[in-house]
């Protein structure tokens, strides 16, 4: 009798979700691991409601702190996840590890989606950029626009943030140096802690988190920082005095990847395929302020153009910046983040 | 009593005894109108009293009675309200604890667990910057002085209660206090231990010939040990007077009854002659007051059951004997006296003397210089 | 059954009667059975893991997670670490003890306020109590706002994001792991004592530091080791209120695991600090039991 009961309304349970027979509804799910929060509400409005329709499939959401869960899944020998958000850093090295499935040629012959996006196992779909924010009280005139007036303390004096790792301020401190964008790497690590070492005094907070990165802008502890746009953005929406430039951003992405041995692998290359087409890109930048990946998505007329704008991935703003190279922290991370914390300890 | 508390003020320390040397041993004390209240308790009302060099007072009371109020005044410990206590000629009722010198035993010896025996006795002697050579010869003397020698270095946790009570007293004594003060010293030991504590104690005093304030409730205690005994009840001194003095000439209820067990028969005076239901009774002086009622005290054991006539010397009553009772060598007969008085009379059981029938008339006779008689009916 | 029917020759019940004796004694032990499970499967196997995973990586056994540790950053993080838990366990004998004494000294309700000041951030989150310091210290926080209003400074003081501020928030946060053991043993001290003490001639701060501090020592011990061990373990106030600069072990520990997901690293520092607290609180017991030694010689 129970049994019957029970039977009864999963099937019911099952039609109510619209996705065909009871019979086979159990097949038709992917689980996808994101970073949650709005971040990934973002990501469900743009994106996995538009996979669920599309593909007639349920998508089961639950939330990754990084690279070491996904290693522990596929460790385990049957990953409980289909699809995983990770950084680009972390796809890559997830990749190198050989932990993820190959993508499919299809996906990645994704046209508009551009080369330092994508490996052979992972393919980036949401862009974001480190950018230069400044509190436009305290300069209210002339602002600092790249990273040679970020370290000019005479002319810009102040309180400054940057992040506590030698990503990105490796190379910041190579263009307030005098190196050209395109020469970056890989880096003379030497001048760039000598450059660093020019500001350090001048670095209030070495931000730990994106959330500590807005609050002391906010809070007015610095004047200037080096942060995510979007943390950014958000204050100005919030009415704080506020602004940002892409100038000499660092355009950075996080990725799909689909840990090695995960079961819906099949299913999980299809929903990677429907979120990195143009039209369904572009819904993201609806819902959040990151941009899509894909740059053919800003032709799509998703996206209003005063909201494009203010995307790090528009055309416009990719070319006053340039790509993190992810191979050179996959291999230096480790090496440079240990010289950092002395660094910044000294 | 004993021959103990006939030894009264200070004796003669010999240049080789561990008393003080070529200064005074002690200091008489002089409290007046001490007073102290907590809210609507007082704790010390009006007190004066005198006590003497090298004398032995007892403080004796009921808890609650001041008497540990008074000590710690001596002491420091407690700011009264209004008076004066002198040390000699000093007035020292504004001196802090530490500057007044004087030597005290707490009631749990209050022995520094921190420190070992001889550490004990040498606190007061390095507080009062003794030589190290000097300070490690009084010890010892210390400690021979109250049978602790080769305890020196014992931790206060390795002694037995005995050991701890000679300690706290050797500590009190050792830097030479013209005055010790001593708050129920010995109520923590077991009652032979006691007895025996109170003969060193007695003889401890004899020998320094310091002026000693002993507090306690247990008037057996008292007067084994005194010179003097200070009953105080309520915040006020009752009576200040040597133990056989007060044990037998109490001059209130309380001290009457404080003090071994007492019977309280109505006695009515007229002409300054007192009368026990209509029999004379004579006392060996004058009434202290012409009040037509006042209350005969009697001691169970100052009384006799009599077959004669009355001796020259002696008072006497009957009364109707309701029981006797056999208990090997004595013999206790309840005895009603005058149809509401009850009293119990213990005589020595005699082999040649018959038990009296229940219900015979009985005499009973005490002396005349046994006699006391209080104003009122006793009833407080 | 009667007595009658007792045999001369019938074994007597010792056998009987011992084997009773340790089935007690088992189902005795048995009772502490689940704190050994519990204390066996949440602590000593953890424990047991976290070490075979700092020697034994992907590669076979390795010294490598160790042997990283030689790096000077470390080094520079070590001392950081026990600097501040010196200084923080330091500022909380100075700031505790007074306050400890207060409260044992006042009367039972007004004993009860100050501890209850005491105790009260422990009914607050340990990382609102921390953004609360970031309010008052920091640039434009209270503290400078007022310094700067009153005209007492120019430019605003640096009290946060530093070692400072580090250590303000977490003096804050243990002090009533100080207070508390302190004000325990205050309680239990006998004031008889300090009267003895007083009447045998010592002027009251004699008597305080002679007799009544060896006397709350038990408290105060306890209370320095408590602060000091969870000090050395400290991790959400000095990531916030110093700025990223002032690195403690645990924030290498975190920094393992986040940046490199490296479980072996981070195992590796965990061993090194559990390694090191043990250290010292068998440093600790040898001293406090020399002490104790030399008191009862």
């Amino acid at each position: 009798m129970s049994i019957r009961k029970t039977l009864l309304t999963a099937t019911a349970l099952a039609a109510a979700m619209g996705t065909g027979t009871g019979a086979a509804w159990a097949q038709d799910s992917i689980t996808i691991a994101s970073w949650g929060g709005a971040y990934q509400e973002a990501q469900r409005k743009a994106w996995f409601d538009v996979v669920e329709e599309e593909l007639g499939i349920t998508v089961n959401e639950d939330t990754t702190s990084g690279v070491a869960d996904v290693r522990v899944q596929v460790a385990s020998g049957a990953p409980t996840w289909d699809l995983t958000q990770q950084g680009n850093a972390g796809c890559a090295l997830l990749d190198s590890e050989g932990n993820v499935e190959p993508l499919d040629e299809s996906i990645l012959s994704i046209p508009g989606i551009p080369d330092e996006f994508k490996g052979e196992g992972w393919i980036s779909n949401l862009v974001y950029g480190h950018v230069i924010a400044r509190n436009d009280e305290v300069f209210p005139d002339e602002k600092p626009e790249n990273w040679v007036d970020f370290w000019d303390t005479e002319k810009f004096p102040g309180p400054r943030s940057l992040r506590k790792s030698p990503m990105y301020n490796m190379e910041v401190a190579l263009l307030a140096d005098g190196v050209p964008m395109d020469e970056l790497y890989p880096i003379d690590t030497e001048r760039a802690f000598n450059k660093l070492r020019e500001i350090r005094d001048d670095v209030a907070v070495w931000w730990s988190s994106g959330a500590q990165s807005a609050q002391v802008l906010q809070d007015g502890e610095v004047d200037m920082a080096g942060l995510w746009n979007g943390r950014a953005q958000a204050l100005t929406e919030e009415g704080a005095p506020i602004s940002i430039t892409f100038n000499e951003q660092i355009v950075l992405a996080d990725c799909w990847i689909i840990p090695k041995g995960a079961k819906n692998k099949d299913l999980a290359m299809k929903a990677i395929e429907v979120m990195s087409r143009p039209e369904v890109q572009a819904r993201i930048a609806l819902f959040i302020n990151y941009g899509p990946a894909n740059a053919d998505a800003f032709d799509t007329g998703v996206i209003p153009e005063d909201v494009a704008k203010g995307l790090p991935s528009h055309p416009d703003n990719v070319a006053k910046g340039f790509y993190l190279n992810e191979a050179y922290w996959v291999e230096n991370l480790d090496r440079l983040t240990q010289e950092f914390d002395f660094f910044i300890q000294e | 009593m004993n021959d103990v508390t006939k030894t009264t003020g200070p004796a003669n320390a010999g240049p080789d005894e561990a008393g003080p040397q070529g200064r005074d041993h002690a200091l008489p004390i002089s409290v007046r109108s001490l007073t102290k209240t907590y809210g609507a308790f007082h704790a010390l009302n009006d007190v004066s009293i005198d006590i003497r060099n090298g004398e032995f007072m007892t403080l004796l009371g009921p808890s609650g009675s001041g008497k540990t109020t008074l000590l710690m005044v001596l002491a420091g410990f407690v700011r009264p309200d209004n008076g004066s206590v002198k040390f000699g000629e000093r007035e020292i009722l504004l001196l802090p604890p530490h500057k007044r010198d004087i030597g005290m035993v707490f009631q749990n010896y209050a022995l520094f667990p921190h420190m070992t025996v001889a550490d004990n006795l040498a606190y007061p002697l390095k507080l009062r910057r003794v030589g190290k050579a000097e300070i490690r010869e009084r010890v010892e003397r210390a400690l021979d002085l109250v049978q602790l020698g080769g305890l020196g270095d014992r931790g206060i946790e390795a002694l037995s209660g005995g050991q701890r009570q000679r300690v706290a007293l050797a500590r009190a004594v050792i830097f030479e206090p013209r005055i010790l003060l001593m708050d129920e010293p010995l109520s923590a030991l077991d009652k032979n231990l006691r007895e025996q504590m109170q003969f060193e104690v007695r003889a401890l005093h004899d020998r320094l010939g310091i002026t000693t304030v002993y507090v306690t409730h247990d008037q057996r205690e008292a007067l084994t040990m005194s010179d003097r005994i200070a009953v105080i009840n309520e915040g006020r001194i009752q009576q200040v007077d040597p133990p056989r003095k007060l044990y037998e000439r109490p001059e209130t209820f309380f001290v009457a009854s404080f003090i071994g067990e007492t019977y309280r028969l109505p006695v009515e005076v007229a002409d300054g002659k007192a009368s026990l239901f209509g029999q004379p009774v004579r006392t060996d002086s004058p009434l202290g007051s012409n009040a037509a009622r006042q209350t005969l005290i009697l001691r169970p054991e100052m009384l006799h059951i009599d077959e004669g006539a009355p001796e020259a010397d002696e008072n006497q009553m009957t009364g109707t004997l309701r029981q006797s009772v056999f208990q090997g060598d004595s013999i206790v007969s309840y005895i009603t006296i005058h149809g509401d008085h009850e009293i119990a009379v213990r005589s020595q059981h005699r082999s040649d003397r018959s038990l009296p029938e229940p219900g015979s008339e009985v005499r009973l006779s005490w002396l005349v210089q046994d006699t006391v008689i209080l104003p009122g009916d006793g009833r407080t | 059954m009667t007595a009658a029917d007792h045999q001369p020759d019938a074994p007597m019940n010792e056998r009987a009667l011992d084997r009773q004796a340790r089935a007690e004694q088992r189902n005795l032990m048995a009772l502490s059975l689940p704190a050994f499970i519990l204390v066996g499967s949440l602590v000593l196997l953890p424990m047991g893991w976290l070490f075979w995973m700092s020697i034994y990586g992907a590669d076979g056994f390795t010294a490598e997670n160790y042997t990283r540790l030689l790096h000077p950053s470390y080094k520079k993080t070590l001392i950081t670490t026990f600097e501040l838990a010196f200084l923080v366990t330091g500022l909380c004998i100075l700031l505790g003890y007074p306050l400890a004494y207060l409260a044992s000294q006042l009367k039972p309700r007004m004993a009860s306020l100050v501890l209850l000041c005491v105790l009260f951030p422990f009914w607050t989150s340990l990382l609102v109590r921390t953004y609360a310091w970031l309010v008052l210290l920091q640039r434009r926080g209270l503290i400078n706002n007022w310094l700067m209003e009153w005209g007492l400074i120019d430019t605003p003081l640096k009290l946060v994001h530093n070692f400072t501020g580090t250590t303000i928030g977490m003096v804050h946060i243990m002090l009533p792991f100080f207070v508390l053991p302190l004000y325990a043993s205050m309680k239990t001290v006998d004031y008889d004592l300090m009267k003895a003490a007083s009447n045998l001639g010592a002027s009251p701060v004699r008597a305080f530091w002679q007799i009544y501090v060896p006397l709350t020592l038990s408290g105060l011990g306890a209370g320095v080791i408590l602060v000091f061990v969870l000090s050395l373990g400290f991790y959400v106030t000095p990531a916030l209120l110093g700025g990223g600069r002032v690195m403690m072990w645990a924030m290498q520990i975190e920094r393992s695991m986040a940046v490199y997901a490296d479980w072996g690293a981070a195992s590796a520092l965990g061993v090194v600090l559990l390694v090191m607290t043990l250290g010292i609180l068998w440093a600790f017991a040898r001293l406090t039991g020399a002490i104790g030694a030399t008191e009862g010689k």
